[in-house]
């Protein structure tokens, strides 16, 4: 098990529930950023900007497929919507979080990180943005999403 | 959760059935599906792994390879079994944001 450690955004408390240890300022760019994946999941599987979230089921029988996503993009999106749910409620209180919210925020940070990363068409062999990149607010914000999911992966799983 | 299935037992049941087909949907069923993760990259490896044991309750160790696999080799095999189930396991993939799709063995 973990020892606290004061210092980082993600606390694992004695009674096995956490504490998002986030400034007021982080918080509320995490809360804006809830916002903007809710709005774009709200334009619909089709969007380019969603391309990771809705893959391909069946590589190699595109009717399969359509038969498949016909089914099942209606409950992704509806497992995506309860988990921002969720995580806008955990981000709103100061209670202690559980283990089934802090679930919800790795899979908001991840749909984020899945959407910024397609923005910024990430490589494996990417090497570090430069200050004058256009995008380079992008580029850290996505740096920032990544060091906060190690953060409650490693919570998760006690390392 | 497959509809093809169904819906071919359905129409047996108004059509006469051409044993022939019925011949081939049994070998059909017969063989397994497999389910694939293809590397990407954004996922870090830790949440990939994380996911496999999650998703799967394998080991931290055996999900690790298999992450490494898919890391390494580009794809991984991480289970088998009915279009159903491969089906479901696809869809858990998905909704956990990873890269996976399913084909007949």
């Amino acid at each position: 098990m973990r020892r606290k450690r004061p210092d980082g955004p993600i606390i694992v408390r004695d009674d096995g529930t956490f504490t998002i240890n986030l400034q007021d300022h982080e918080r509320e760019t995490m809360l804006d950023l809830v916002g903007q994946l809710e709005t774009v999941l709200s334009s619909g599987p089709d969007d380019e900007r969603l391309r990771r979230l809705y893959p391909t089921a069946y590589n190699e029988n595109p009717e399969h497929d359509a038969e498949y996503q016909g089914f099942m993009r209606e409950e992704l999106t509806q497992s995506r919507a309860a988990s921002i749910a969720t995580v806008r409620e955990m981000l709103s209180s100061d209670s202690p979080v559980t283990e089934n919210q802090l679930g919800a925020f790795m899979m908001v940070l991840n749909n984020l990180r899945l959407i910024l990363g397609t923005l910024l068409d990430v490589n494996e062999d990417d090497d570090e943005p430069e200050e004058t990149d256009p995008l380079y607010g992008q580029w850290q914000l996505y740096g920032y999403l990544g060091w906060l999911l190690e953060w409650v992966i490693s919570s998760l799983t006690g390392e | 959760m497959s509809f093809t299935t169904s819906a071919t037992v359905a129409q047996s049941q108004i059509a006469e059935p051409d044993l022939t087909e019925k011949v081939d949907e049994v070998v059909d069923l017969d063989t397994p599906w497999i389910v694939l993760v293809w590397n990407d990259p954004i996922n870090l490896m830790s949440y990939v792994s994380f996911i496999f044991q999650k998703l799967f309750g394998y080991s931290k160790e055996k999900a690790d390879l298999l992450m490494l696999d898919v890391h390494e080799k580009g794809r991984a095999v991480v289970s088998t079994g009915s279009r159903e189930h491969a089906e479901m396991d696809v869809f858990r993939l998905h909704e956990h944001g990873l890269w996976a799709t399913m084909q007949q063995d």
